[in-house]
């Protein structure tokens, strides 16, 4: 167990490294932060001095040494816009953008997998019917809509929330619902497939046939075998959902890293873009790695081998 | 019955908490596309982090509401001779920290910004000057490298920072604790979130009309907008005209537009592609309809003019004709030229509008042209919009303002060859452009100015649009006039009871 441990961090080392690379070469060769810090009406001159001052002016090649060199020592560097250093803005960023996924999680898991069950427990029933529509819509509307059909909803219409914001719990409803109504959907859908699968099987007959009802069956032997792919999806949904909260971050004015990426993409910021891309990586790998562990708690005929 | 004295206490406290609040608007909300990037003054100059920081701190000179150029911690000026300009200063200010704002924090504050090692973004604006001395404790004399008509103009936007305390802090800590002379102190800055200021209670201008101004980074307008309509916020900035009648006809909201020194222009390449040619770069200054533009797209929020310039800025020449909308002369000259069908590459960037870019291709393809859009992202835009006309595209959409109100800063940049931005060389204009850069004769300059227009209108190296309004959303109760250069200065606004 150790050692794959160990292999799986050797690897997740090499993705990460290979990633960063990637993003510097990118963001270096699509556009230079200097044009958009100068104000319009400056000179080339002036434009070139404070390139060079900034140290843009060098070889990218240079440039990406000194980078690694700076990594080296856990230096993140500065950032070229706000002229702090980059590792403080995003950490400074990361507990809302925490605080937001575990909301949308508690949404998503919360709603999700009761209604996988009922799903795959009532299949063809009105219930299940009523319950596939939210899924579907849950899956097919943006983002951008649903946040602004919900502020304007709850927050301009009813005024029961705030309309942004990120002090108190009130402010975390409306975000935390549509940033988790896409992962509700996935798990829904992925719980009422492994149960249906489940269902089928020998074990279930047999349960039933000793007079357990079904509902029994379900709670005491088909949770824990549809687990496993669930697991899966939450693994993966909980990167998603660190990640992928920009556009929910940007229409509820949520100050996490999800519209701090976006603006530091804009405005060319390097360095905090570089910190952004690190940490999400770390955590796409981490939580890979973990849910690889969970499976074999949750089934012991699972070995982690290579 | 401990709980029910609390209960009591507590209801006894909101009760008078809500009638304070019912006679004095304690705390002022204002919501902005972004967060302050930099709190020093001396660093970043973009409209979120200027709308901030300058309520902190007070500025060498100001304008006034119509425009003109007023003393603020300078009290008179004037010249000794053509590079050189003395300025006394007032010697009532105390910074907040209770010190005493002196000559040496002018000229502090002055070599601060023009200091290399200082990496300041805004120093081309001041690089004209080549030293600031302290003459005596309320004079400072500034040097120019040679005679600099806009030198006023561009020192309304120098603020002045405290020497002892830059000097004890350290840049770093002082842009994260900036402390100046100005109406309002920071309490705290939420990175991202919101930035708290309060009065300066020994503010030698009297006192704030706000005991706080909460400053909040809401970067989506539909969000800005339901927060203003909740009272969530009492200003906003940057509302898109499509918005602006369901705000100016709420029944808790108001909207402000003021004409500003900004101008819509369209940049049209000189020197590269179907464009070189003067009478096709013509044919598109006959097919624009900037009335059009400005009734349909704009809701009439904007005025069309006739020149890259507005009433506002000095050096704006109503003398000129612009073009007028005429399909058929541009058609006649596209046929002249045989540039029937020539395909344009029209720059753009998500920072412009995609419907007014739009617009203008569909009135171009009228005419007979094949307008392709190329939208990339703002930094890719301004490598290209900037460097090699070969590269440039063909056109190009821009609101231009220098904050300076002063052609200077609008049409030599834009214009004048050698800068980044022009795709075009006449060098009768860059003559008139350079003298009267040169020169302090304000009528001389008007002159000069309106050749270097005429000769614009017949070379069409850019066509100006139309002057652009600004438009903020304010609950009803707020007073307050918005100027040209487009400040937010909390100091000049009130709230009616």
């Amino acid at each position: 167990m150790a050692q794959y441990v160990a292999q799986r961090l050797l690897q997740a080392i090499i993705a990460i490294f290979g990633v960063l690379t990637i993003v510097f070469v990118v963001m270096h060769l699509s556009g230079d932060p200097t044009l958009l810090l100068v104000p319009q009406d400056a000179s080339a001159e002036m434009i070139a001095q404070l390139r060079s001052q900034l140290g843009f002016d060098r070889p990218i090649g240079v440039q990406y040494l000194d980078y690694l060199g700076g990594l080296a020592h856990l230096d993140f560097g500065d950032s070229i816009v706000q002229r702090v250093p980059a590792l403080d803005i995003v950490l400074s960023r990361l507990p809302y953008t925490i605080q937001l996924a575990a909301g949308a999680l508690v949404v998503a898991i919360g709603f999700g997998i009761p209604a996988g069950v009922l799903m795959a427990t009532n299949r063809g029933g009105i219930i299940a019917r009523i319950l596939s529509a939210v899924v579907v819509t849950g899956q097919s509307v943006p983002t951008f809509l649903s946040g602004i059909l919900l502020i304007f909803v709850f927050g301009v219409t009813l005024r029961w929330l705030p309309t942004s914001g990120s002090g108190d719990f009130a402010s975390m409803i409306m975000p935390s619902i549509a940033l988790g109504a896409l992962s509700m959907s996935t798990f829904a859908r992925m719980t009422r497939i492994s149960i249906i699968d489940e269902l089928g099987k020998d074990y279930v007959r047999a349960g039933r046939a000793r007079g357990l009802s079904l509902s029994q069956v379900v709670a005491r032997h088909v949770l824990r075998n549809a687990s496993i792919p669930v697991i899966t999806i939450a693994a993966l949904e909980i990167g998603n959902l660190l990640a992928g909260a920009v556009i929910i971050e940007t229409v509820f004015a949520w100050p996490g890293i999800g519209q701090l990426a976006i603006q530091s993409i804009q405005s060319r910021d390097f360095l905090v873009v570089q910190v952004i891309v690190l940490l999400i990586s770390f955590v796409y790998v981490l939580t890979s790695v973990l849910a690889d562990l969970v499976y074999v708690i949750v089934d012991p005929r699972i070995r982690l081998v290579r | 019955m401990k709980f029910a004295l609390a209960l009591i206490a507590a209801s006894a406290i909101s009760l008078v908490a809500s009638t304070a609040s019912a006679q004095t608007k304690e705390t002022l909300t204002i919501d902005l596309p972004n967060d302050a990037a930099t709190l020093d003054p001396h660093l970043q100059w973009n409209t979120d982090s200027y709308s901030i920081y300058r309520n902190i701190f007070d500025n060498l000179i100001t304008r006034d509401a119509s425009g003109t150029i007023v003393p603020q911690i300078a009290t008179s000026w004037k010249y000794l001779d053509d590079t050189t300009i003395e300025f006394k200063i007032r010697d009532d200010v105390t910074f907040q920290d209770g010190s005493k704002l002196t000559a040496e924090d002018v000229a502090f504050s002055i070599k601060r910004i023009v200091d290399p090692a200082l990496k300041s973004p805004q120093l081309s604006q001041f690089d004209q000057i080549k030293s600031a001395e302290v003459t005596d404790p309320v004079t400072v004399k500034i040097t120019t490298k040679s005679a600099y008509p806009a030198l006023l103009a561009q020192l309304v936007k120098l603020s002045i920072v405290p020497k002892a305390y830059v000097e004890k802090v350290g840049n770093q800590e002082f842009n994260q604790k900036p402390m100046g002379s100005g109406p309002y102190k920071l309490t705290e800055w939420k990175k991202g979130i919101e930035t708290d200021l309060e009065a300066y209670g020994s503010y030698w201008r009297g006192k704030p009309p706000f005991q706080k101004v909460v400053f909040r980074a809401v970067p989506d307008v539909s969000t800005r907008i339901a927060d203003l309509k909740t009272g969530k916020a009492d200003l906003i900035r940057d509302v898109p005209p499509d918005q602006a009648s369901s705000i100016k006809d709420g029944s808790s909201t108001q909207l402000f537009s003021g004409p500003t020194e900004r101008v819509g222009y369209l940049y049209i390449n000189a020197e590269s592609g179907p464009t070189k040619d003067v009478r096709v770069r013509q044919a598109i200054a006959y097919a624009i309809d900037k009335q059009g533009l400005v009734d349909a797209l704009l809701e009439g929020y904007g005025a069309a003019v006739n020149v890259v310039g507005a009433e506002p800025v000095f050096g704006y020449t109503d003398k000129v004709a612009g073009y007028d909308y005429d399909p058929e002369k541009a058609k006649a000259l596209i046929k002249e030229a045989g540039a029937e069908g020539a395909t344009l590459e029209f720059l753009t960037s998500p920072a412009y509008s995609r419907a007014l870019v739009e617009a203008m291709q569909q009135m171009l393809n009228d005419v007979g042209f094949k307008v392709d859009i190329a939208s990339s992202d703002q930094a890719t835009f301004l490598k290209r919009r900037q460097g090699d006309a070969a590269n440039a595209g063909s056109l190009a959409f821009g609101a231009w303002s220098c904050a300076c109100q002063d052609a200077d800063g609008i049409i030599f940049p834009l214009f004048r060859s050698g800068s980044i931005w022009a795709k075009y060389k006449n060098d009768k204009y860059d003559a008139l452009v350079d003298e009267a850069r040169s020169i302090l004769d304000e009528t001389k300059r008007k002159e000069l100015y309106a050749q270097a227009y005429e000769i614009l209108r017949q070379d069409v190296p850019g066509l100006g649009l139309y002057q652009v309004y600004a438009l903020y959303g304010a609950a009803k109760k707020l007073k307050w006039e918005p100027t040209a250069n487009e400040a937010l200065f909390v100091m000049d606004m009130s709230w009616q009871q």
